[in-house]
């Protein structure tokens, strides 16, 4: 019989042993094994989504019929500029395409729009990611970009059958090249400025020494087409405050993004249409 | 021992249970920029009162869990989550694991310990580490309360749920009711 001390020592060469077969292991396997414990997990994140949604049509289902008529009529001022908007958008749609027949230039991106009910936030000092409720199941590819009615929310990065999961600007993890509006020089955004009860922020770099920006008069900070993932012009954020980078060679600052990031309850996927080209 | 020993599944469908309600209060939180990390509790069960076997089965299964939902290496929490069962496996005779405060204190150092490694291994993706760790201490400070407030109906649960299966924790053998 082994000495008590190498006897209570044997968790440790356990572990040590365990470690060495999951460093060996194929990834195939871990990537399987990845996939399944997720998928385990998946139906819990959905479930509560969809009762969540279940108390809203039944808290809905409470207001009466004045008050219910009364939100139609408010909205539907909203609705009418909708309409014209979309009416506008598809004569442009038109314009630009006769452009690119005429100068000969390569389409743009084009991508179909993905509606999808956010199942779970997780908002960490690590990670900012939500899991949408649709996957696979309706070809949203890894990488698409995400967006709401404030613009950009993130990015795709894992696919899975009957969910997906988004990281979120807010991540450390998330770059972009972005630009000011109406100014084509691109500059670096990246997330992770996330303090406890504040909003949200993220980091702008290299930003142009002649860009000026006051409290006052903030700029729009939006995506600017490079890279193929996020089409050009979708929002950001904005920036109020910039001051010089240590190098003195350009200009950092923070750039101040949508507070409705951490309460959205839907969210539209960019699935492009022609990956190949992009 | 029985036949189908069922304690290290009672323990992970604890864990499951457990992972979902704070899936839920994360959720919650997320509007206000604060986040629950509650690693240490999933463990401390499992290691003061499982056998060898059953806890490092529930344990793995617990890690694998944490990992396929985390945007971290794949095996990175199974390893952190062994350390910690290997580590109170070691020295657990030596203390009154039976008693509510002690398992309490466990889940508090282990968490402690979880969140520290987690925070090295990630923080150096932020672009302003020294501000991360400011809010990651807050995040930490509202994980260690909320540990301190449920570690006590979380270890009850698990306890009593062996108790209502008529199986002792670490023998396996039945109970008398």
């Amino acid at each position: 019989m082994l000495p008590k001390r190498y006897d209570q020592a044997r968790p440790f060469a356990t572990l040590g042993i365990i470690l060495l077969v999951w460093l060996l292991l194929p990834l195939v396997l871990k990537v399987f094994t990845r996939a399944t414990f997720f998928e385990i997990q998946a139906p819990l994140v959905v479930a509560d989504s969809y009762a969540e949604d279940l108390r809203t049509f039944w808290a809905n289902r409470l207001h009466s019929k004045d008050e219910l008529l009364k939100a139609g009529k408010d909205l539907s001022g909203l609705f009418a500029q909708y309409a014209y908007s979309t009416q506008q958008n598809a004569e442009l749609q038109a314009e630009i395409l006769r452009m690119e027949n005429l100068l000969n230039l390569p389409p743009m991106p084009a991508f179909r729009f993905e509606p999808a009910r956010v199942a779970r936030r997780d908002f960490s000092g690590w990670w900012s990611r939500m899991i949408i409720r649709k996957g696979s199941n309706y070809g949203i590819p890894v990488g698409a970009p995400v967006v709401f009615s404030g613009g950009v929310v993130g990015r795709v990065t894992e696919v899975h059958r009957y969910t997906a999961v988004v990281d979120l600007i807010t991540s450390p993890t998330f770059r972009l090249a972005a630009t000011m509006s109406g100014d084509n020089r691109p500059f670096s955004y990246q997330g992770g400025l996330n303090d406890a009860f504040k909003s949200p922020r993220g980091l702008a770099e290299f930003v142009p020494l002649d860009v000026h920006v006051t409290r006052a008069t903030p700029k729009r900070v939006v995506t600017s087409g490079l890279g193929g993932v996020f089409p050009g012009g979708l929002t950001i954020g904005e920036l109020a405050e910039l001051e010089s980078s240590p190098d003195g060679l350009f200009r950092i600052g923070e750039v101040a993004l949508d507070e409705r990031l951490g309460a959205l309850t839907e969210v539209t996927v960019l699935v492009p249409l022609n990956p190949e080209e992009q | 021992m029985r036949k189908q020993d069922p304690r290290w599944l009672i323990v992970f469908a604890a864990n499951l249970l457990l992972w979902w309600l704070v899936g839920l209060a994360n959720d919650y939180l997320a509007g206000f920029s604060l986040h629950l990390y509650l690693g240490g509790l999933f463990v401390v069960y499992a290691s003061l009162q499982l056998d060898r076997k059953h806890g490092l089965i529930a344990i793995v299964l617990t890690g694998l869990m944490f990992d396929a939902a985390e945007p971290v290496p794949f095996g990175t929490s199974l390893f952190l989550f062994g350390l910690i069962h290997a580590t109170l496996l070691y020295g657990r005779r030596q203390f009154p694991r039976e008693s509510a405060v002690f398992g309490i204190v466990v889940a508090q150092l282990a968490n402690l310990f979880l969140f520290i490694a987690l925070s090295f291994l990630l923080v150096g993706a932020n672009p302003n580490p020294a501000g991360a760790w400011l809010r990651l201490f807050v995040d930490l400070l509202a994980s260690q309360l909320v540990i301190l407030l449920i570690a006590p109906w979380f270890l009850a649960l698990q306890q009593r749920t062996m108790e209502m299966l008529r199986v002792h924790p670490e023998t396996g053998r039945r109970v008398a009711s």
